[in-house]
């Protein structure tokens, strides 16, 4: 094979002189870096994504379903994105933020006004974090109303849940840092509903807030969580999360989608360990599973390279496209500097968090721990409650019906209780009407 | 989708040119290079026109450092010019600050030096708005979300209308001279000191406090209303107190909209620091109060020429004290308190003495605060009430009723009168028949002749005479109760004295029964605001006026215990199990809340007790 050709000590090299060496500095150079030339054959394309660190995470192929756009709607890549914004422009505004209360709003300022790209770099990560909340939102229920949580991809569900949590946490610690009144009053609800919580909820209140209320520790605490101990979490778990697609045989799909154009289903020999141990394997035997065929197996999938990258890119540019659009039309909103003395009416939590704060308003307990914490349990456990392995791979299968209305139902039943607290709530949290 | 990737392609590179323009071509820099521009035709010399060929467009700043926390003012990046002289017939923002001897600007050679060096002080010290500010809208704080636009210049695009001009003046920057210029009467911040001036002579200071100037707990506190509030919604508190607060009982005060402007610079000079002092000093002061201090007597005594007489000087006070901002008086009525037309008959000298010193040593709950008046001045008020004799010719009950009555209890009689929010106990509804039907005749020409003691109900026999009070009595039956009275038989089993005899016991007995059975409406303590007291009406009785519980006679009080007070929420105890020992024991425990005033009540314990300076009492 190729690759290790290119491995092999070069045996006719030229026996380099200085000047030989000077004039093929820079192709040398390339090479080292780069162990195949940009391709023109699928081979080559192979080989190339093969040997790349940032490309190797694709396979050499792909299955023709996980490229239909409509079936995956590309969320997750674009969670990706946003996180990969986030990141960029998050560590951009690092060098101008100050997580002190007496200083974090004047950066602000500083930032909206006088700092070059200051403004369109808050915007970007205002605008992406809140994208980011919905993207990841969004990509759950596509995960759920494909069936794709089940057996053998029940642990990337779960960690996916995982990161949808982290999502949300990472979103609510980076809304204090403004340290304007949106920012303080925001967060005193929020982790005041976390203070309803039997038992530990006051001392969860106390360990965020480092204090009996929002103030400068709270803020350095936010500040640490939001911009090193959430992101690596999430960085860890988004790798793992990938890793986890290809382990569990790339992306759901239909059983039909594997028959071979004769009809039959596509026979993948799984390797058994052979127990008298006289047998030997190479490292390709202990792979298991449904993992997609290289070679002259006909099946449905095609190269990665062009088809995917593609497909990723174009996630990728149409996000950025519209994150910027966003951010530069709309300015991330800065209202008045902190007042401890002057609360608004009615202080609301951040969006996402609306929700629970509608339902905290009738009962403290299940708005504030019973309500999410079942929502929670439920979401993690479904792919080992349900069993079934029928559905998989279709939007609304109607052998998911069940399982799909009850998802749909909740999932609505918290947007609109979203709604209803950001649109339909007025001073003192009455009922208000927007129109 | 190679279409759309090229047009998101494409959207991705126009964004990032705007972002670059926008970052590129600044605005101030083009006020620099005309400042450039001009000041080089202007140069006298080549040395001038070679130093400003060497300048470029570059961020200017201040940062200040000895006046609060640090500022960072930047207004120098657009406003270039404020210090060259040459420009001061030019338009903004390239033109020269003016000089002004009244600033302590001083000319020497020719040569203007400034008082205040922009150096130390920055713009946005005197000036307010956002010293970080690049682009106009965010540096002058046309913002909404900014708490401090430039003071007497800006005014937000959310602020009411009809304010907006007023809020337009140099004057407005006085508060922020006030935050170093201290002095009572420092003249270069006239309307603070006016202000100030209006603070106690309307009577503010009653209700209000402000840290080192008033003690007054009944309305929000002002120390800090300078830093916390704009001046849109300081004007518009003083102007239309209800706009903020539907339930706010401040009054409407007939101010001119200069004295208006006055109290808000005043006000917004209010900001909890004092750039002058250190917070040494500060402390210093604070733990002894009685020192350095402006006090409302300094301020007020030295304001008023005394008249000749009491009566004169109490009436002089009386206007000038705004006064009729909530009682009323001939013409004026503010319309939250009682009527003073005929105090002079109604009230002796002494309750008016004592009133005046602590309204609530005679009405328990009265909302009106206690003023820190000088004995002299309160001498003068009650001398001049006192002789408030009007007697009105009143002819019939209607009439009668329209006069003395309707101000408390509507006029439809239904207990709504105009000041009936302000008033605790809430006058009687007199519409309510089930309450107008089951009391005898003579308990309401007794309400009526001899007032209610306690509360705000005074007692009208003294210039009614007892026709006109039947006369009245017999207007309210037939216009409001509009129900025959009832024959009324007397409860045979209610004693007309309190049976048992007050003791330790009985007392420990009827607290038991009162924690038991009417602390949820009347309060552990007895004072009427139980838990669920706020949703009842009338409200619970407040056990604890001392005026009314004493005069009360004890055939009333175990009537209404045992068998309730219809129409009104009081059950009727017999039912529930209560005898008339447990209606006693209850009277006796009650009394017992409302020990009689020691025999000879000294004036300054009083005064003392109910929280109010003892200084010049003695």
């Amino acid at each position: 094979m190729s690759d290790l050709q290119v491995q092999d000590p070069p045996a006719s090299a030229p026996k380099g002189g200085l000047v030989t060496a000077l004039t093929a500095f820079p192709r040398n150079v390339w090479d080292s870096i780069f162990r195949h030339p940009l391709p023109d054959s699928d081979l080559g394309a192979s080989q190339t994504s093969f040997s790349n660190f940032f490309l190797h995470i694709h396979p050499v192929k792909v299955h023709r379903n996980t490229l239909r756009p409509l079936y995956t709607m590309g969320l997750g890549v674009m969670s990706f994105v946003i996180f990969l914004l986030l990141t960029i422009t998050g560590i951009l505004l690092m060098f101008y933020y100050v997580p002190s209360t007496t200083q974090a709003y004047d950066r602000m300022l500083d930032l909206r006004g006088s700092v070059a790209f200051g403004t369109v770099l808050r915007n970007l990560h205002r605008w992406s974090a809140h994208a980011m909340v919905a993207v990841v939102f969004l990509h759950m229920c596509r995960v759920f109303l494909t069936g794709s949580y089940k057996r053998p991809r029940e642990f990337n569900w779960v960690i996916g849940c995982i990161l949808l949590l982290l999502t949300l946490f990472a979103s609510f610690t980076g809304y204090l840092l403004p340290w304007d009144q949106l920012a303080f009053w925001a967060i005193t609800v929020g982790t005041s509903i976390a203070g309803y919580a039997p038992l530990v909820g006051k001392k969860i209140q106390f360990l965020l807030l480092g204090d009996q209320a929002v103030g400068q520790e709270a803020l350095l605490r936010f500040y640490v969580l939001h911009v090193v101990v959430l992101p690596a979490l999430i960085t860890l778990l988004v790798a793992i999360h990938f890793w986890r697609i290809r382990k569990d045989g790339g992306l759901s799909r239909p059983a039909e989608a594997d028959l071979q154009p004769d009809g039959k289903p596509l026979q993948v020999q799984i390797v058994q360990g052979n127990a008298s141990g006289k047998q030997t394997f190479g490292l390709m035997g202990f792979v298991r599973g449904p993992f997609t065929k290289v070679g002259n197996t006909p099946d449905n999938s095609v190269y990665a390279w062009p088809n995917l990258l593609m497909a990723e890119l174009f996630v990728f540019v149409v996000t950025v496209a519209a994150l910027l659009l966003v951010s530069l039309f709309f300015n991330a909103p800065l209202e008045e500097p902190v007042n401890v003395l002057h609360p608004p009416n009615p202080a609301k939590a951040p969006w996402y968090f609306l929700g629970l704060q509608e339902l905290v308003s009738y009962s403290a307990f299940w708005g504030g721990v019973g309500v999410p914490g079942i929502e929670v349990a439920l979401l993690m456990l479904v792919p080992f409650i349900d069993r079934k392995v029928s559905g998989v791979g279709k939007w609304f299968a109607k052998e998911r019906f069940l399982a799909n209305t009850l998802f749909v139902t909740f999932a609505l039943l918290n947007v609109i209780f979203i709604i209803i607290g950001t649109f339909f709530r007025g001073p003192n949290w009455a009922f208000v009407s927007p129109f | 989708m190679k279409l759309a990737l090229a047009i998101a392609s494409a959207i991705i590179l126009i964004v990032h040119g705007l972002v670059f323009y926008d970052q590129f071509f600044h605005k101030w820099e083009r006020h620099q290079t005309a400042y450039f521009d001009q000041a080089r035709t202007q140069a006298r010399n080549d040395a001038e026109r070679a130093e400003l060929s060497d300048r470029s467009p570059k961020i200017e700043q201040i940062i200040v450092t000895q006046f609060g926390d640090n500022r960072v003012d930047r207004c120098t990046t657009c406003h270039l010019a404020i210090d060259d002289p040459r420009f001061k017939d030019h338009f903004q923002p390239l033109k020269t600050h003016p000089y002004s001897a009244a600033l302590g600007d001083v000319q020497r050679n020719g040569r203007w030096e400034r008082r205040h060096k922009f150096t130390d002080f920055g713009c946005t010290v005197c000036h307010d708005g956002q010293g970080r500010g690049l682009e106009t809208e965010y540096a002058h704080g046309n913002d909404e979300h900014w708490n401090d636009p430039l003071t007497g210049y800006v005014t937000q695009a959310n602020w009411r209308k009809e304010f907006k001009t007023h809020l337009v003046g140099k004057e407005y920057m006085e508060a922020n001279c006030a935050q170093c210029h201290t002095e009572e009467n420092f003249p270069g911040t006239p309307h603070v000191n006016r202000g100030r001036e209006l603070f106690f002579r309307t009577n503010c200071y009653g209700c209000h406090k402000i840290e080192g100037l008033s003690e007054g707990t009944l309305a929000p506190e002002l120390s800090e209303a300078g830093h916390k509030f704009k001046i849109d919604y300081l004007w518009e508190s003083i102007v239309d107190p209800r706009a903020n607060l539907a339930t706010s009982f401040m009054p409407k005060f007939n101010l001119s909209d200069e004295d208006v402007k006055c109290l808000v610079v005043f006000l917004k000079s209010r900001r909890g620091v004092n750039f002058a002092e250190t917070s040494l000093a500060r402390y210093r002061t604070r733990m002894s109060p009685a020192k350095a201090e402006i006090t409302p007597e300094a301020v007020l005594n030295k304001a008023v020429p005394k008249a000749a007489d009491l009566v004169s000087q109490g009436k002089q006070l009386f206007e000038d004290r705004a006064c009729t901002a909530c009682h009323k008086l001939g013409e004026k009525d503010g319309g939250i308190a009682p009527d003073l037309s005929f105090e002079g008959k109604l009230k002796d000298e002494e309750w008016l003495r004592d009133h005046f010193r602590t309204p609530r040593s005679r009405v328990p709950d009265s909302i009106m605060p206690a003023f820190r008046f000088s004995d002299s001045d309160f001498a003068a008020l009650t001398a001049y009430l006192a002789s408030q004799q009007a007697g009105a010719k009143l002819a019939d009950g209607a009439e009668i009723f329209k006069t003395l009555c309707s101000r408390c209890h509507g006029d439809k009689g239904d207990g709504q009168g105009k000041t009936a929010y302000y008033l605790d106990p809430a006058p009687r509804d007199l519409t309510k028949r089930a309450f107008m039907n089951s009391k005898p005749d003579d308990r309401f020409i007794k309400s009526i002749t001899d007032g209610v003691p306690g509360t705000s109900m005074p007692a009208w026999g003294k210039t009614l005479s007892d026709e006109q009070v039947h006369a009245v009595l017999g207007y309210v039956r037939t216009t409001f109760v509009k129900e025959p009275q009832r024959n009324l038989k007397a409860h045979a089993n209610v004693p007309d004295a309190n049976p048992t005899p007050t003791s330790k016991a009985s007392v420990a007995n009827g607290e038991a029964t009162f924690l038991k059975r009417c602390a949820g409406c009347h309060g552990l303590k007895g004072d009427g605001k139980g838990p669920n007291s706020l949703d009842i009406v009338p409200r619970p009785r407040n056990l604890r006026n001392r005026w009314f519980v004493t005069t009360l006679n004890d055939r009333r009080a175990l009537e209404s215990i045992l068998y309730g007070v219809q129409g009104t929420a009081m059950p009727s105890w017999i039912d529930y199990g209560l005898t008339v020992k447990d209606a006693a024991d209850l009277l006796n425990y009650i009394r017992s809340l409302n020990p009689p005033p020691a025999p000879a009540p000294a004036a300054g314990k009083t005064i003392a007790t109910a929280g109010t300076s003892p200084r010049g009492t003695e």
